[in-house]
């Protein structure tokens, strides 16, 4: 499409370009909102212009965010984030698409797109806000709360053991993989930059906490003092062992940072239709004869 | 089955019109199957009821289709003297066949050709000897399709195909029973099924995206399009479940390209949600249902007519979205052409209810002039609009102008919430009755498009027919055998389903005193939709019936006799029960 580009200046734009006239419905101090601050100040270092990226979301608290940007937004139903997204991306793959959502949206009700998402390889940014509970619904258990916590629905305890989404993904082969937390604001929009770069399919977990029905080590002070930085530990990112071997902690440790990249990115599913496009478009027949291909013979 | 459609192309080559219904057991490999030809020097309408021939391999097989083989007293029955059965010992219920003919068919095969798999190439020998069909014609389909196996397979299958012919020389049939010669048009007749035909009208309508997911008996749509469509600068995505198919489609037409999806009982039941999205997103996609047999699981690889009130009524909340449905494979490229059309200019999901029967029937198609078909593409809003743009704006016509991603000055939000004008979410009573109103009222035009009804016979009648699908074929013909035995009698095939056009269908029943709603399910489905939207004359009835079965046009036609002497004797008729 002629209308868009890749190539930009970068600094072009500024996060606030990037920031919708709508106010969020998150309650004060949701971790939701250092997450959308992070996005805009990601997407002003990538520079592409707001009508040149598709947003794409389910349901939950965090699936609100799309129209908090200046993006083409899709507040989508329940779970069904990552099929709508990858539609996007094939029918029109000079876009920048994202998509973001919570843990149920994204492993519970939505887990079964993960995968195929992954396997694919569509070259999608999605940045999962993890706050171990369901805080749209008002407080209920979580595919990420711990076993044995006390919700809405589990009045007296939890008798499951969460998803680790950083092994869930780590699992499947995804080629970028990092966590952050909006308790370190520069570190969040740095990932989520390099997430956006990464040609293929990226997952970036966020720590976001629920402050009103998230648990108190959760929230932001205790996360700060709880985070260990990856690069600090001399983790080498190109190591995905070692990537599995410390996403293990997930739940014990708070690590931050890139798990994962794979050093040598495989081709992304929208090149291989491009190249199958491309090496089969002499066969076509015009539109308008394609009945001819039914005549008896 | 292959002996089936070898026939037919031959038949059709030499300007024979065919229909060719495949029927299936479940097995996932090969199991009984059976396959029905019906042969005409004229079009034909459908798949015929009783058979003139039929041909048995196998006793147990055969019996396994039922009423789907119907044999009567005007029946050739031609069976494997292999089966040990005697030709007065027929294992029919109650029937006693025309003429049995018990053929060594096996012996045959293994002693011409050395292999059993030639039994069907000795049928194809001994139905053309018997009934005069198309000999070059098989002979030559025979070396096309055996050419490649190499020389010995190929004269093997000569030898099988010319030892049929000289079984049916040396024993002729007591009967006069031969194919009238063909009458050429000069224009050649394609030979389709409809799924393939569903999805070609997809591309010529300028669909450039395809998510779905396998399920019988739909799959071939999203075969061919994974062939065909990249020629085309398309993409096809074989999605990890239904709701993931629907998804990717819904995405790719926010993106801005024609996408469709095509899917069968069970999976329309999972993309339910989705379509509700669709309905209020305002996002044109077309949604194929070839429908089989239901509920649950039900009968996958046999037709039924029982989709309809899911078609219509299954999502949550005030969602109306157009259903049409094609009577044959012919009707399915204009179908198809129109589903496109229909949601690209009222951004809506449209559904079409294919069936199986269609789906997996091959049929001649008269050839189709394409340039015939107008096509339409959503409308984009223009520069002005894009100065401050209102993505649902609520118009005269409750069509606004769409964007998509990659267009300047058209961001907006799409969401499943409400949303205002401008695509903000909200919770206002006052706008979502607004939005519910303007997503209703922008498909009212519909309600006029008179090319969507088909009505045949005398306008005045007094009885009248109504059916839809592919069991319009057979009303067709029971219109025709009714008028020739001097009946006054009309018939309605409606191509659009949802909306329900009150006028057309009032207009339609004013002079009705008494008729058949005639469909393929239990309940009855489009007559139970028409009561609640039509004031249907009491003395209309449902004829229906579930299951797999052909409802035969003699029954028909016994029905509208019975609903005639009532009339004359100046009784209403009273409800009979359903069929079956």
């Amino acid at each position: 499409m002629s209308e868009t580009t890749t190539a930009r200046p970068i600094q072009e734009y500024q996060a606030k370009d990037y920031k919708s006239e709508l106010k969020p419905i998150w309650c004060p101090g949701c971790g939701d909102f250092g997450v959308v601050s992070a996005i805009y100040r990601a997407l002003a270092n990538i520079g592409r212009p707001p009508h040149e990226i598709a947003f794409v979301s389910g349901i939950g608290c965090s699936s609100r965010i799309p129209g908090y940007t200046t993006a083409y937004g899709f507040n989508s139903v329940h779970g069904r984030a990552l099929p709508i997204a990858q539609g996007i991306k094939l029918a029109h793959p000079e876009l920048l698409v994202l998509v973001a959502g919570g843990d149920g949206d994204g492993f519970s009700i939505g887990g079964g797109h993960v995968p195929h998402a992954i396997r694919r390889n569509v070259d999608l940014t999605y940045i999962l806000m993890d706050n171990q509970i369901y805080g749209l619904t008002k407080g209920q258990l979580s595919p990420t709360s711990p076993r044995g916590l006390k919700t809405a629905s589990t009045a007296h305890g939890s008798l499951e053991d969460p998803v680790n989404p950083l092994m869930y993904v780590l699992g499947y082969g995804a080629g970028y993989v990092a966590q952050g937390t909006p308790a370190d604001m520069a570190g969040l929009a740095e990932i989520i930059e390099e997430g956006i770069r990464y040609p293929g399919f990226a997952f970036i977990n966020v720590q976001s906490p629920c402050v009103t029905y998230g648990e108190e080590e959760q929230q932001l002070s205790a996360q700060k003092q709880k985070m260990q930085k990856l690069k600090d530990l001399g983790h080498d990112r190109g190591d995905r062992l070692r990537a599995m071997a410390l996403a293990q902690e997930y739940g014990v440790q708070l690590y931050t940072g890139v798990f994962y990249r794979n050093p040598e990115p495989p081709m992304t599913y929208e090149t291989a239709v491009r190249g199958l496009q491309t090496s089969v478009s002499d066969q076509a027949k015009p539109a308008a004869e394609i009945l001819s291909l039914f005549q008896p013979s | 089955m292959a002996a089936g459609e070898s026939l037919m192309t031959a038949m059709a080559i030499e300007g024979y019109h065919a229909v060719l219904t495949k029927s299936f057991g479940s097995q996932i490999r090969g199991g009984e199957s059976s396959c029905r030809l019906r042969v005409s020097t004229d079009r034909v309408l459908n798949p015929g009821g009783t058979l003139d021939v039929a041909v048995a391999l196998n006793w147990d097989d055969f019996l396994r289709f039922g009423g789907e083989l119907p044999v009567d007293g005007r029946t050739v029955v031609i069976y494997d003297s292999k089966t040990k059965v005697a030709p007065d010992q027929l294992p029919l219920t109650e029937v006693t066949p025309a003429v049995a003919l018990a053929v060594p068919i096996q012996d045959m095969a293994r002693q011409h050709a050395g292999t059993d798999k030639a039994k069907n190439i000795v049928v194809l020998g001994l139905l053309s000897g018997w009934f005069g069909l198309a000999r070059e014609g098989i002979l030559g389909g025979i070396r096309k399709k055996f050419a490649k196996k190499g020389e010995q397979v190929l004269q093997g299958n000569e030898r099988a195909f010319a030892a049929g012919l000289d079984f049916a020389e040396k024993n002729p049939l007591q009967l006069d029973m031969v194919m009238a010669p063909s009458k050429p048009s000069g224009e050649k007749n394609l030979l389709v099924d409809g799924n393939e035909m569903c999805a070609a009208a997809a591309i010529f309508s300028g669909c450039r995206f395809f998510g779905g997911y396998p399920i019988t008996p739909s799959s071939e749509i999203m075969q061919f399009l994974a062939r065909e469509l990249p020629k085309y600068g398309g993409t096809v995505l074989q999605a990890e479940d239904e709701i993931a198919g629907i998804g990717s489609v819904v995405g790719a037409s926010f993106a801005g390209k024609k996408a469709m999806t095509a899917t069968s009982g069970p999976g329309m039941s999972l993309k339910t949600e989705i379509l509700g999205l669709a309905t209020i997103a305002e996002l044109p996609l077309v949604c194929v249902n070839v429908q089989r047999g239901g509920p649950s699981t039900g009968m996958p690889t046999k037709s039924e007519q029982s989709d309809l009130f899911q078609a219509v009524f299954s999502a949550h909340g005030d969602a109306a979205r157009p259903v049409l449905a094609p009577t044959d494979v012919h009707d399915v490229f204009g179908v198809t052409v129109e589903a496109f059309n229909i949601a690209e200019q009222y951004q809506t999901p449209v559904i079409i209810l294919s069936d199986q029967e269609i789906a997996q029937r091959k049929e001649t198609v008269p050839a189709i002039d394409t340039s015939r078909f107008k096509i339409v593409s959503r409308q984009l809003p223009n520069e002005s609009e894009l100065q401050s743009y209102v993505r649902f704006r609520i118009t005269d016509s409750g069509i606004s102008p769409i964007s998509h991603p990659g267009m300047p000055g058209g961001n907006y939000l799409a969401s499943g919430i409400e949303h205002n004008e401008r695509g903000a979410p909200t919770a206002k009573g006052e706008i979502h009755a607004q939005m519910n109103e303007k997503r209703i009222r922008k498909l009212l035009p519909l309600k006029s498009r008179r090319d969507l009804f088909f009505i045949e016979g005398d306008q005045a009648a007094p009885v009248a027919m109504i059916s839809w699908g592919s069991v319009a074929g057979m009303a067709i013909e029971a219109l025709q055998l009714a008028r020739k035995k001097g009946m006054r009698v009309k018939l309605m095939v409606p191509k659009l389903l949802y909306p329900i056009p009150e006028e057309i269908y009032n207009e339609f029943f004013a002079s009705v005193k008494a008729g058949l709603v005639i469909e393929q399910s239990h309940q009855g489905q489009l007559y139970r939709l028409l009561r609640m939207f039509v004031n249907v004359p009491p003395g209309v009835q449902s004829m229906a019936k579930s299951g797999s079965n052909p409802i035969l046009p003699e029954e028909v036609l016994a029905r509208l006799r019975r609903l005639k002497v009532r009339l004359e004797s100046g009784r209403m008729p009273e409800p009979e029960p359903q069929l079956g």
